[in-house]
């Protein structure tokens, strides 16, 4: 298998190209930090931005959802779907308004998804899906029933067109700007866990 | 002005309804707690999806980027879009697997963005953005020439369709799993600034 996804007229980054990485490891990174997508599909003309929560497996991304929902229908159908997950990691303070911007990782995927009908692969994916949140934490919980389980509806988008754009790093600014007094530089922005809040109902 | 926007056959919201939330100043305050928004958008049977920064004036969204990107241009061109913001509050981890979600609060906006030609609100719309990343820094950068004022394009989106959903607090078991020995409760996600990092500076000022 090939280390990079090939750039396809879908994937070619046409802004600042120099912020594109067709390399399978950065996209599937990107994808990875991410608890969350944004799927955007078209019913009838009419455009929809979802967000949802994703995981993967190797080259296939998985969402999940109640049978019946607009998203997963649509998507079933076989919309054209477009997924992204974008974390921002600063704000990009410049000398010039112009040249402020934001320091941040984004992966875009493109294709259509399928309805995971494979109940062994549907398991395996619900599985993967418990160890992203907290890996081992399957051995604990009450897995899904059967109820539960026929009432997930699993979509599986195999990745094969798919791009990352990146920035990092200091502001670039104009040569005749450097010399105005003003702080420039990054506010980085962190996410992370803060304290875990037990359930009130937890026992004892 | 009513103090909701009214609930439309694009935002009604079909699943968990009781997530759904209309008001006005709910919709504004997700709007403003994200630097970027997600502007989901079809070039005919193809959507994209394209994450950038956005500020807000009053019930009007702006996004803004290079003349003739792709994005600016189809949305230029009337393309129906939907915006969406969504901010992770926590991971909620139930006794069973099924019951498992997240905390979140996502606002959605549909409509059709327009160029705002009018050079007093483009330039106005400029401040209002530099204000959201730093309140009175516009004082002390050099805003944009004629040349860069002339290479941006602001796109203005008015907002009349719009929802938020938003799940908070605890996890919602069956009551058969409450005796499951494992932990239930929330994780919280918080996006925080860290330290920041100064450019280097040139000998001059120095």
């Amino acid at each position: 298998m090939s280390s990079s996804y090939p750039q396809t007229e879908l994937t070619r980054v046409r802004r600042m190209a120099a912020r594109a990485h067709y390399d399978r490891a950065t996209v599937q990174a990107i994808l990875d930090t991410g608890w969350i997508c944004h799927v955007g599909f078209t019913v009838d003309g009419q455009a929809h931005c979802i967000p949802t929560a994703h995981w993967r497996v190797d080259d296939t991304l998985y969402i999940h959802g109640s049978n019946g929902s607009r998203l997963l229908k649509a998507l079933a159908d076989g919309a054209r779907a477009c997924v992204c997950v974008a974390q921002v990691d600063g704000l990009v303070l410049a000398r010039s308004a112009f040249h402020h911007s934001m320091n941040y990782r984004s992966a875009m995927v493109y294709g259509q998804f399928r309805v995971v009908d494979d109940e062994a692969e549907k398991w395996a994916s619900l599985a993967a899906f418990m160890d992203k949140i907290a890996p081992g934490r399957r051995q604990e919980v009450r897995m899904p029933d059967d109820n539960e389980f026929a009432a997930t509806t699993v979509l599986a988008l195999d990745i094969v067109e798919a791009v990352a754009k990146m920035r990092s790093g200091p502001p670039k600014d104009d040569e005749a700007d450097m010399a105005i007094p003003v702080w420039a530089g990054v506010r980085p922005l962190e996410t992370r866990f803060g304290t875990p809040i037990p359930d009130p109902a937890m026992a004892g | 002005m009513t103090d909701r926007y009214t609930q439309t056959e694009l935002t009604r919201i079909r699943r968990i309804a009781q997530y759904a939330n209309y008001d006005r100043p709910t919709v504004h305050a997700i709007v403003d707690a994200g630097w970027i928004c997600q502007v989901a958008f079809a070039v005919g049977e193809q959507a994209h999806c394209i994450p950038t920064a956005h500020w807000r004036i009053g019930d009007t969204l702006y996004i803004h980027g290079s003349n003739g990107s792709r994005l600016l241009k189809a949305l230029a061109q009337g393309a129906s879009a939907c915006v969406c913001i969504a901010h992770l509050d926590g991971l909620v981890l139930a006794r069973s697997a099924f019951n498992h979600t997240m905390n979140y609060r996502s606002a959605m906006i549909y409509g059709q963005f327009r160029v705002v030609e009018d050079e007093a609100e483009k330039w106005r719309s400029f401040e209002v953005f530099m204000d959201k990343i730093e309140p009175g820094r516009r004082h002390e950068v050099r805003m944009p020439d004629d040349s860069e004022f002339a290479a941006t394009t602001v796109l203005a989106l008015d907002i009349e369709q719009a929802v938020a959903k938003i799940r908070q607090g605890p996890p919602e078991d069956d009551a058969a799993d409450m005796d499951i020995p494992v932990w239930a409760g929330v994780w919280p996600i918080e996006t925080r600034f860290g330290t920041p990092v100064a450019d280097a500076q040139p000998e001059a000022v120095i």
